[in-house]
């Protein structure tokens, strides 16, 4: 008995030590307040990526912009990298990541986003975005961003290669006299249960001639192609995407400006 | 890049449903910044078809992202707004928040809106609607059984579901940027 008595303080100090000195895992919890440079801060982390999904002040604003209802459209998307240097060690990505996705007035508010990219190269799905009211405030920001990419900048199969490859993965490509509606160069995050994994992808959008008449109710295929080995790692049909909202000014890049510049 | 004529006009599918097509062809150019929904499998898509104006809605059973599940009968008795979106899809993140304005307005009397992401992660979805400061709940279609029961073949698509759970208006495409169309389109439903 008196072995148990004193062998029982010492496992548990054993169990318990580790997890009090932090080395249980750097799990973050989903939410967390914390104080940041004063301030105070409610979070929701992404458990995968260890970056903010959702960032709101408590009893402040994230920013307050000074003479706001004067600010042209251009300065207004000059908000998303001030607001990324501003909290850059929470969110640990660079404004220089940042590239606009949209900024559009609604009523008096101004919805502001952006993707993340890494050496240039826009990040599948990430996103940044936040409301500005017409005071200018902030008050909170929404983020799907990934800190710690890691992925090859050097193509080991060419664009031509791909480009077979992604076709080939379409039955009756030529029957269906599919054309290859746009075409790009992202990374593309695969989120597994613990990691992600980051692919440089050649990714192509491909439509029947049918399909391309607005009246229709059928789709085209995206097939992203990885730059480094050939494999496709992703093969999706897509829906018809509607609407407007791309900048009156937009003219599609041209497939040499699309690919990395390095 | 692509694309033959007929792609810039809009046209309606029918008189069924009214579909906007406004920039069609510019929206395809950039299409691959857009997340797109799927259907996993080779060869051909199918043809989807839109349920009939008039008939009732189909139940369904989705979680959204609170991890709350949500069926058609929960809203029986509202006016229900059920939308197709994604987070790629640019008109989707324009319009929530004119559809956000009047579900805070009108949800104490009735309106209701459950916005259903089609094949994107819970990730997607909860920092979109952070961005845009959506409170109406945002339901996750991850494997798009949903919107391929309701025959969505494009984004966003909405379905206007009245009281008694029966579809009175499908909208495919851009409609609700203008404020204007969807204050006149509730009018009938909330006269005050």
């Amino acid at each position: 008995m008196k072995f148990i008595s004193k062998i029982i303080p010492i496992l548990l100090a054993v169990l318990i030590f580790p997890f009090g000195l932090g080395f249980g895992g750097p799990e973050k919890p989903d939410d967390e307040t914390l104080r940041y440079k004063g301030q105070l801060l409610s979070i929701r982390w992404d458990p995968l990526t260890q970056s903010p999904l959702i960032m709101r002040g408590i009893d402040t604003h994230l920013m307050e912009l000074k003479n706001f209802s004067k600010l042209s459209r251009e300065e207004v998307t000059h908000t998303g990298p001030q607001l990324v240097s501003k909290y850059q060690s929470l969110l640990q990505i660079g404004p220089d990541q940042l590239k606009l996705k949209g900024a559009e007035k609604i009523s008096d508010t101004w919805y502001v986003s952006y993707w993340q990219t890494f050496q240039g190269v826009i990040l599948y799905e990430s996103s940044l975005g936040f409301s500005i009211d017409s005071r200018g405030r902030i008050k909170s920001l929404g983020a799907l961003i990934y800190p710690k990419v890691r992925a090859p900048v050097t193509p080991k199969i060419s664009h031509e290669k791909a480009l077979k490859i992604g076709q080939d993965q379409i039955k009756d490509f030529e029957k269906l006299r599919c054309r290859l509606v746009a075409e790009s160069i992202l990374i593309y995050p695969v989120r597994k249960a613990n990691s992600v994994d980051y692919y440089w992808v050649y990714a192509f959008n491909f439509f029947p001639e049918e399909a391309l008449h607005p009246a229709t109710t059928e789709g085209g295929w995206a097939v992203f192609v990885d730059s480094q080995t050939g494999k496709v790692v992703l093969f999706e049909i897509l829906m018809k995407p509607l609407g407007c909202c791309v900048p009156e000014d937009w003219v599609p890049p041209k497939p040499e400006e699309m690919r990395p510049k390095w | 890049m692509l694309c033959p004529g007929g792609l810039g006009s809009s046209q309606a599918r029918g008189d069924e449903t009214e579909v906007v097509n406004s920039k069609f062809l510019k929206i395809l150019l950039v299409v691959l910044f857009i997340s797109l929904s799927v259907f996993s499998c080779k060869g051909k898509p199918k043809k989807s078809s839109l349920p009939r104006l008039g008939t009732a809605a189909f139940d369904f059973n989705c979680y959204d992202l609170r991890g709350r599940t949500w069926r058609l009968n929960e809203v029986r008795s509202k006016v229900l707004l059920l939308r197709f979106w994604n987070d790629g899809c640019p008109s989707c993140r324009v319009e929530m928040p004119v559809i956000e304005a009047y579900y805070r307005r009108l949800k104490s009397e009735g309106f209701m809106v459950l916005a259903v992401n089609v094949r994107q992660s819970a990730a997607v979805a909860e920092a979109f609607t952070a961005q845009l400061d959506i409170t109406f709940p945002v339901l996750l279609d991850s494997d798009g059984k949903m919107a391929q029961r309701y025959g969505v073949y494009a984004v966003p698509t909405s379905f206007l579901i009245d009281r008694q759970g029966i579809i009175q208006k499908i909208f495919v495409g851009e409609v609700f940027k203008e404020e204007k169309f969807l204050r006149d389109l509730l009018k009938h439903y909330f006269p005050r």
